[in-house]
């Protein structure tokens, strides 16, 4: 199991590292500032951190050691003359980046490959560790992306870059708000998935697959066909390679949420971590739970052992809950500065004793 | 020549990782227009550029520049005069929580 942890918070990036006492912070880097994503690279071991610093923009740093110095890298630049929409009638404007929102690395025959999403909408690469980046043509020309929209941001944005590990150039992206798209050959063309539904739209575009508001995109590593979706109208699920997807009903206690995670192994394993609804964005009856399907959605457990369960308010961002290679162990943040993880699959959660900032992001340190 | 004040919050990135207590940090540059100090100020700073403009070159829109006191108008070109011995300074909007 891993025993390291890459927290990102609005006040800094925490790492935790549990210990023969258990989970503990063992390490703040940039503490008072936004950082809204890490990721530690499995290639080499370094670690990426994006930074929104708002007056000054988005910044990307690398670290080589583990957070103990820190190098700029460029952060992904939208070429000049390029604009977005955002489909809810406001004019076209001027792209220019607003947030790093996803990355992922190339594998191991791509030393130095990086994926980035981002705000407003443009997916990049980079073949030298981040030092820059090339807006990816494919997906940002497609004629759809003038029809994407912002979901609680003004502009559209990338949150989930998913590498199918058995061939390099396959990439999968999902989209607030424009849908599930996958590329088969390194990012030239791309096909958008079918098969999501929207109910809070208007009845034309209720199955628009480009009206899609998938909140977060996840794959079963061993099993990449089968992928999950936390969407903002439900869960929906993929056995074919985000091609189609289906609705996942008997989501429990709410099909409402953020954040998914897959089991590496067994696709029809997955947690969520659900808020009441759309317009209630607290967590059911004020009790913190995470529900789990073992079944490919057709049962769910509410897990709650470990969890406050009273006057609990914590939402769990779509980047904050997190699984590690062995599936046994998760961790997840929430919006309120909690952090809880569990060793048997999410059964028994224990808190980390340490308030921090809201959470953005979580994720294991390989 | 225009001597540059960068303030605190500013001049605190001009390391990857800043550290916990940075003093405001002042050159003197060679330059006539805005756009010409700023690019003197981001040759001596290079990581700065990104800190005080946007991808387009313009003036981020939370950061503005005074020269002699007088808040710089044209953000995008940059373009306004820089007087001889005139005193530039780089600040940001105060927000936040």
């Amino acid at each position: 199991m891993s025993d390291r942890l890459l927290v990102s918070t609005r006040k800094g990036l925490f790492a935790l590292a549990r210990g023969a006492a258990g989970w503990g912070v063992s390490g703040v880097s940039f503490l008072a500032e936004n950082v809204t994503l890490a990721f530690a690279d499995p290639r080499d071991g370094g670690w990426y951190a994006a930074l929104n610093l708002g007056h000054f923009g988005v910044k990307l740093k690398y670290s080589p050691d583990a957070g103990k110095t820190w190098e700029d890298r460029a952060a992904p630049a939208y070429p000049d003359g390029e604009v977005v929409a955002t489909a809810d009638g406001k004019p076209p404007h001027s792209a220019t980046l607003k947030l790093i929102w996803a990355l992922e690395a190339g594998d191991a025959t791509q030393p130095g490959r990086l994926w980035a999403g981002t705000l407003p909408g443009g997916l990049f690469r980079s073949d030298d560790g981040g030092k820059s980046w090339e807006l990816v043509r494919g997906l940002w020309d497609r004629p759809e992306r003038m029809h994407w929209f912002g979901g609680g941001a003004d502009h559209p944005g990338i949150h989930s870059v998913v590498r199918d590990p058995r061939d390099p150039n396959v990439i999968r992206v999902a989209v607030s708000c424009g849908g599930a798209w996958t590329s088969t050959d390194g990012g030239a063309t791309w096909d958008v998935g079918t098969g999501m539904h929207a109910d809070y739209m208007p009845p034309e575009l209720r199955e628009n697959p480009v009206a899609q508001d998938p909140h977060i995109m996840r794959q079963c590593p061993a099993a990449p066909d089968h992928l999950w979706i936390q969407h903002h109208n439900g869960v929906f699920k993929s056995a074919d390679g985000a091609k189609t997807w289906s609705h996942v009903p008997t989501a429990a206690p709410s099909g409402f949420g953020f954040a998914v995670a897959v089991h590496p192994t067994d696709p029809k394993t997955a947690w969520f971590v659900p808020a009441t609804k759309d317009e209630r964005r607290v967590p059911v009856g004020g009790k913190l739970v995470v529900s789990r399907t073992r079944d490919g959605g057709a049962s769910f457990d509410v897990l709650r052992a470990g969890l406050p369960q009273e006057h609990a308010y914590d939402i769990v961002y779509r980047h904050a809950l997190a699984i590690d290679a062995t599936g046994d162990r998760l961790a997840f943040g929430s919006t309120t500065g909690g952090v809880w993880t569990t060793d048997n699959q999410g059964e028994s959660w224990m808190p980390l004793p340490a308030r921090l900032p809201p959470v953005h992001a979580v994720t294991f340190i390989p | 020549m225009p001597t540059v004040v960068i303030a605190p919050s500013l001049a605190r990135w001009l390391t990857a990782s800043p550290g916990s207590s940075v003093a405001e940090r002042s050159c003197v540059v060679a330059g006539a227009t805005v756009r010409e100090v700023l690019d003197a100020v981001f040759a001596e700073y290079p990581t700065l550029r990104g800190y005080v403009t946007d991808e387009r070159g313009a003036l981020r829109h939370h950061v503005v520049a005074f020269v002699n006191g007088v808040a710089v108008g044209d953000k995008g070109r940059l373009a306004e005069p820089v007087p001889p011995g005139a005193e530039v300074h780089l600040f940001q909007a105060l927000s936040g929580g």
